[in-house]
């Protein structure tokens, strides 16, 4: 956990010293679960930055929400710094108009746990240093084990500690086994084809098609997505099953090697729709095949976007 | 399985160099099978062969010209690696990979295609139909305005 006011000291630096127009970051939210995106343009609005292990969002989404032209400063973690990196390769936004204050993370904690093992109405959540959780609920205190209550894409993190950052404020963590990414990945193909689309339909069956996965997720920025378009209708906009299935089948295909596996998407769903399994099956394809992980730099491209007669795969002669 | 399984041929315009051979497929296909005319395989996006699953396709086969013979030099290698990772994906959640298959097809071929297709409809026909994915409502197959 990374000494906040360090935090806040560089954010009000770069602010006052004009090197960025805007500073992207948590603030405290409606509820002590839910910490919520804030921006900050001047100096003393600084004060309200909040950086905790429940900030669940992706803070890289809003990167593509300002003009190019802004100078934008960003509390980044592992996950979100490879989707900046992906995205400044996608020519989103120059990297030179950004300064990336790096802070390695040990894990988001998916509030939902909380709330499943405590039961009642949470009023504070502090974290202390021997990785527990310290609940405060109606009936009292709880004391949880921060394993315990780690999202599941951040139980599997492979990649901590920020990449590329300007400055990193904290210090690095041990990087994660890439083993344990593919283990759940290898779990459900071994399951039957009847098993792997029960567990799909059932999954993807309860959206209700309000589309906060797209929304949360920093590499859904098109302008107009292949669900909204009128004509041709790609896939049925309601919530029949050909719809939902159609719309979770190319969400995840659509993130084929820019998926940084951050489980945003899954962090937003209303419905509690697990989707990982889903990009990460592709993301582990990308590993496997073409030795590709998005976004440790910002200038290799993804193996959709490059091509070479060298392919060894089922559609090779 | 009693009935004929439906399918659908993605054909890249420039792959089928006899005349013969694409006077066959414009002309004399099938009824079962579905035929859908690319510039190049590479003008295949993924949505397509979904839209054709979805439709109610049992079997979806491309075919395209070899790696190193493409009009436009590199789209059926970009293909070829979208498509792959496609069927394999779609294998993951519940479509078999054997229904998606890709056809090279040299510029000395005759009469490979119809010969491939043959063998793929038994091969499909051996499967089954499809019935994992949820396919569109009937009056909407055709993908306008569903």
């Amino acid at each position: 956990m990374p000494d906040i006011n360090a935090l806040k000291a560089e954010a009000k630096r770069i602010l006052s010293e004009g090197m960025v127009d805007i500073v992207i970051g948590f603030k405290a939210g409606d509820t002590p679960l839910h910490p919520q995106p804030a921006f900050f343009k001047t100096p003393d609005e600084v004060d309200q930055l909040v950086y905790n292990a429940l900030c669940q969002n992706n803070l890289a989404t809003y990167l593509t929400r300002f003009p190019k032209t802004q100078k934008i400063g960003m509390v980044v973690r592992g996950c979100e710094s490879r989707s900046v990196n992906a995205l400044v390769f996608e020519g989103q936004h120059p990297r030179e108009g950004l300064y990336l204050i790096g802070v390695p993370c040990d894990g988001i904690i998916d509030w939902r746990k909380i709330v499943e093992q405590t039961g009642e109405e949470v009023f504070s959540v502090i974290e202390q240093s021997d990785n527990t959780v310290l609940v405060e609920a109606k009936s009292g205190f709880f004391t949880l084990e921060k394993e315990t209550l780690l999202h599941e894409s951040c139980a599997r993190c492979i990649h901590p500690n920020p990449i590329s950052a300007d400055v990193v404020i904290g210090e690095l963590l041990p990087e994660g086994d890439p083993a344990l990414a593919c283990e759940k990945v290898a779990a459900f193909a071994g399951l039957s084809m009847e098993e792997r689309h029960a567990w799909f339909r059932q999954e993807a069956e309860r959206c209700i098609r309000c589309y906060a996965c797209r929304e949360a997720c920093p590499m859904c920025y098109c302008e107009e997505c292949f669900v909204d378009h009128i004509s041709p209708r790609w896939t049925e906009s309601g919530t029949t099953p050909a719809g939902m299935q159609g719309w979770h089948i190319v969400r995840a295909f659509h993130q084929t090697g820019r998926c940084t596996s951050c489980g945003a998407c899954e962090r937003a769903c209303p419905m509690d729709i697990k989707m990982t399994y889903l990009t990460e099956k592709l993301n582990e394809d990308m590993r496997r095949k073409y030795n590709f992980e998005v976004g440790l730099d910002a200038t290799t491209a993804p193996p959709f976007s490059t091509v070479t007669l060298d392919d060894k795969s089922r559609f090779v002669i | 399985m009693s009935e004929t399984p439906k399918l659908v041929l993605f054909q890249c315009q420039w792959c089928l160099f006899a005349p013969a051979d694409q006077e066959w497929v414009d002309t004399q296909l099938p009824e079962n099978i579905h035929l859908a005319k690319v510039p190049c395989t590479g003008r295949i996006n993924p949505l397509y062969l979904l839209n054709a699953v979805q439709g109610g396709a049992d079997g979806v086969m491309v075919s395209g010209c070899l790696p190193e013979q493409c009009h436009f030099k590199t789209g059926n290698i970009a293909a070829r690696r979208q498509l792959e990772e496609f069927s394999d994906y779609l294998n993951h959640i519940g479509y078999e990979q054997d229904r998606i298959r890709f056809l090279w097809l040299d510029l000395q071929d005759r009469g490979i295609i119809q010969k491939e297709l043959a063998a793929f409809e038994a091969q499909i026909t051996a499967l089954g139909p499809a019935h994992n994915l949820a396919t569109r409502a009937a009056e909407k197959v055709g993908g306008v305005n569903a």
